[in-house]
């Protein structure tokens, strides 16, 4: 889809600008037209929670396939034709090149339709979107990953980035929370990164529950019993919002500065390219501006999140 | 090229000429009201009423947009295929659509073709955004033949937004009614062509008809009155974010989004599925950020939810978080939403107390309180004014 932006050129473009040569209406169905989704087919569904489903899908069009990639943090547009499109977090590794992935709550329509789907169907993807995290400037960086409930969805991909890339990033750490021990997404993974020696992991859920073996108590609360050092460390932070509003207040305490501390927002979209005007929050728009903001950036925001 | 005469009984004559090679598009007046349809031969244009009721953007940036079709069907299962690849199975196909008459649009007033330059910006990519291929189709295609104001309305404030009653900026060719007719200056290679094809319908004006052109553009600029003080109102607008006085403000509001569908330069847009059977329709259609709806999230959740928020919203896109990435406004200062608000909210009086710069720090007290009661009694005599006009 880049190829429709202008880059930082401050000027109105035309067809001729877009598509050289071409004025013309017919253009429009030649210049990148960034509204009209790619057809993928699903190929593989995995039940993650009793509401949360991750669909791996395979662009039709192998050319698309081959050439996707993405930044971790960003989105995309899924959408089942006849029912409507929302905006997912794409969760596949950025190294992944059979299959594109994205993990589902379900919410309302659209969602339901994608609990609906089976292997074989198809559905309409317009991604890559918005802006990911600053993952190259901050190598040599200790990252740590606060995540709650489908928050887990937004940070999947930067997880497994700085996985892919661990020599990079001084550590990982990972603190992730539950209401239940049967609500953790990526329980494959879990059990990877638990394994592994590089990764400092920790996971919680809000009550005593028979069998479980790892910590008890809200993110906030065993953030704060964590007590990581601020020192060169980034925060990310994904999660409902009453989870983010004291976790923020906990990092806070902790010591770590809004401009090191960030988050993924979620607001309702619909072109994700900058243009309806629906996703604002002040001056900023969460599909091309974000979604991944840092808390310094927000406090500049009406509160309006 | 040079200006032109246009007799008022050529009027038709010259509609009709323009109507051969597209759609044509004017404002009439049925039951009492005025809108922009599409004009047939017989019909008569009102220019007598200052602005038509909706502003013309439907005819580029239609109300509801049909983008893309798509179907599900069987994919066909290749001959002498066996097992696996014999099992037929359902695909999708999809077609996009990008309709683009040539059309002219005339009659139009300064601030409505100000509104299209404004969107311009939103669906051009300006500063690195994305081109929006369906609003572009339409727009070259059209061609905007604007008609300088005769009587500005109490409502209208284009003056104070860097705009005037008789403005070039965006129109293809402008016209000013003078006696008998109308002057005609053709802007760009669009209104030179348009020029050109109508041929004898157009004649070389007199040096008197130019120059009563020219005062009838003084004359009108005049009648405008001045409304605020543009300089400042961004910074202000952020500085006052969280002013209380926006709850008061927003008080009358019923959020009914009037004015945001009769505005020439609100433009945000919905996008929705129709499907009827195995056929259907992806289309956009125009939103409104004062329905609670607009924000609502699945959740329930809604950062947006009260009706202060959306009010604030609204202004502050036009004069801040517009201005922040597209370097211009977005408001022509048609005053479409003031005259048509049920409970009259006024988009000069927001703007003259919330774009302000917050009062004056104490120490200059005095002088700040002789200063306002200064400007009390000046918007005092402004609203008298107002008053005995409306
Ligand atoms: C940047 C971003 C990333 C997201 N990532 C994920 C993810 O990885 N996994 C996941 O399960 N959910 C994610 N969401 C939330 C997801 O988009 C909504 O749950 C979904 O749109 C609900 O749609 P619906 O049709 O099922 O609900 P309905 O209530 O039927 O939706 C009505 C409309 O509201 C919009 N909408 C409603 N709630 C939201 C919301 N919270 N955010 C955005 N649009 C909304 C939808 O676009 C839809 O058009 C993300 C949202 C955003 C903005
Ligand atoms: S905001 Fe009001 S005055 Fe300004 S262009 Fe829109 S309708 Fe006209
Ligand atoms: S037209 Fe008036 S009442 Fe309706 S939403 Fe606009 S400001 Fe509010
Ligand atoms: S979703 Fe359209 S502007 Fe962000």
């Amino acid at each position: 889809m880049a190829d429709t932006t202008s880059g930082a050129a401050k000027k109105r473009l035309t067809f001729a600008d877009v598509v050289p040569g071409a004025s013309t209406a017919k253009a429009g169905k030649l210049a990148g037209n960034s509204y009209v989704p790619e057809i993928a087919t699903v190929v593989e569904i995995i039940q993650e929670t009793p509401t949360i489903k991750t669909f791996r899908m395979r662009f039709d069009d192998p050319a698309v396939m081959e050439s996707f990639s993405f930044a971790p943090g960003q989105v995309g547009q899924l959408g089942v034709f006849g029912v409507g499109e929302s905006t997912f977090a794409i969760t596949s590794k950025p190294s992944e090149k059979e299959f594109i992935q994205f993990s589902v709550m379900r919410a309302g329509e659209v969602t339901q339709a994608l609990h609906k789907l089976s292997v074989g169907d198809k559905v309409g993807i317009r991604a890559p979107m918005g802006c990911g995290f600053p993952m190259d400037a901050w190598k040599g960086k200790k990252i740590l990953f606060v995540m709650g409930g489908i928050g887990s969805a937004a940070l999947k991909a930067t997880i497994e980035y700085c996985l892919e890339h661990r020599a990079d990033y001084q550590g990982v750490n990972i603190l992730y929370g539950a209401t239940h021990p049967t609500n953790f997404t990526y329980q494959y993974d879990i059990d990877e990164w638990q394994k592994r020696e590089d990764i400092d992991l920790t996971l919680t859920i809000d009550r005593e529950c028979d069998g479980w073996q790892c910590d008890v108590g809200m993110v906030p609360a065993v953030l704060e019993r964590m007590n990581p050092d601020p020192a060169n460390t980034i925060a990310i932070l994904c999660g409902p919002p009453i989870m983010i509003k004291f976790a923020l207040i906990s990092f806070m305490k902790l010591g770590f500065t809004p401009e090191q501390t960030y988050t993924t927002l979620e607001k309702r979209m619909k072109c994700g390219i900058g243009i309806c005007g629906r996703c604002n929050v002040g001056p900023k728009y969460v599909c091309v501006d974000g979604p991944v903001f840092s808390m310094a950036e927000l406090n500049e925001l009406p509160d309006e999140l | 090229m040079a200006s032109k005469y246009l007799k008022s009984e050529q009027l038709p004559a010259f509609l009709e000429s323009l109507a051969k090679n597209a759609r044509v598009v004017a404002p009439f007046k049925r039951d009492g009201v005025t809108q922009y349809e599409p004009w047939q031969s017989g019909k008569d244009v009102e220019l007598d009423v200052l602005l038509a009721k909706q502003s013309p953007k439907e005819y580029v940036f239609l109300q509801t947009e049909t983008y893309l079709k798509f179907g599900y069907e069987m994919a066909p299962v290749p001959e002498g295929a066996e097992g696996e690849d014999a099992v037929p199975y359902e695909t999708v196909k999809v077609d996009p659509q990008n309709e683009a008459p040539k059309q002219v649009i005339f009659g139009l007033r300064p601030c409505d073709v100000r509104g299209f330059v404004q969107m311009d910006q939103v669906f051009g990519g300006y500063g690195g955004f994305y081109f929006d291929p369906l609003y572009n189709a339409r727009r070259e295609a059209t061609t905007l033949l604007a008609v300088t104001c005769r009587e500005p309305r109490s409502t209208c404030f284009c003056t104070s937004v860097g705009g005037c009653p008789s403005s070039r900026e965006g129109a293809d060719v402008l016209f000013t009614q003078i006696e008998g007719g109308f002057f005609v200056e053709p802007i760009t290679d669009k209104g030179e062509a348009i020029a050109e094809a109508a041929g004898a319908a157009l004649t070389d004006p007199t040096d008197t008809q130019a120059t009563e052109a020219n005062e009838a553009k003084l004359a009108s600029a005049t009648k405008v009155d001045p409304a605020f003080d543009l300089e400042g109102v961004r910074d202000a607008l952020h500085d006052n974010i969280a002013d209380k006085r926006w709850a008061d403000l927003a008080m009358r509001c019923v959020s009914c989004g009037t004015c945001t569908y009769v505005c020439p330069s609100c433009y945000c847009f919905s996008i929705n599925d129709s499907i009827v059977e195995t056929k259907g329709d992806r289309y956009r259609c125009w939103d409104n950020c004062f329905n609670p709806v607009y924000t609502e999230e699945t959740s329930g959740h809604n950062p947006r939810a009260k009706k202060m928020n959306r009010f604030r919203n609204r202004f502050s896109h036009k004069f801040w978080y517009y201005p922040d990435k597209y370097d211009s406004l977005l408001c022509s200062g048609c005053g479409r939403c003031i005259a048509n608000c049920p409970t009259r909210i006024d988009i000069r009086e927001v703007i003259r107390v919330m774009g302000a710069p917050k009062e004056a720090p104490a120490a200059s007290g005095a002088v700040a309180a002789s200063a306002a009661a200064a400007a009390a009694v000046a918007a005092a005599a402004d609203t008298t004014t107002e008053g005995k006009e409306a």
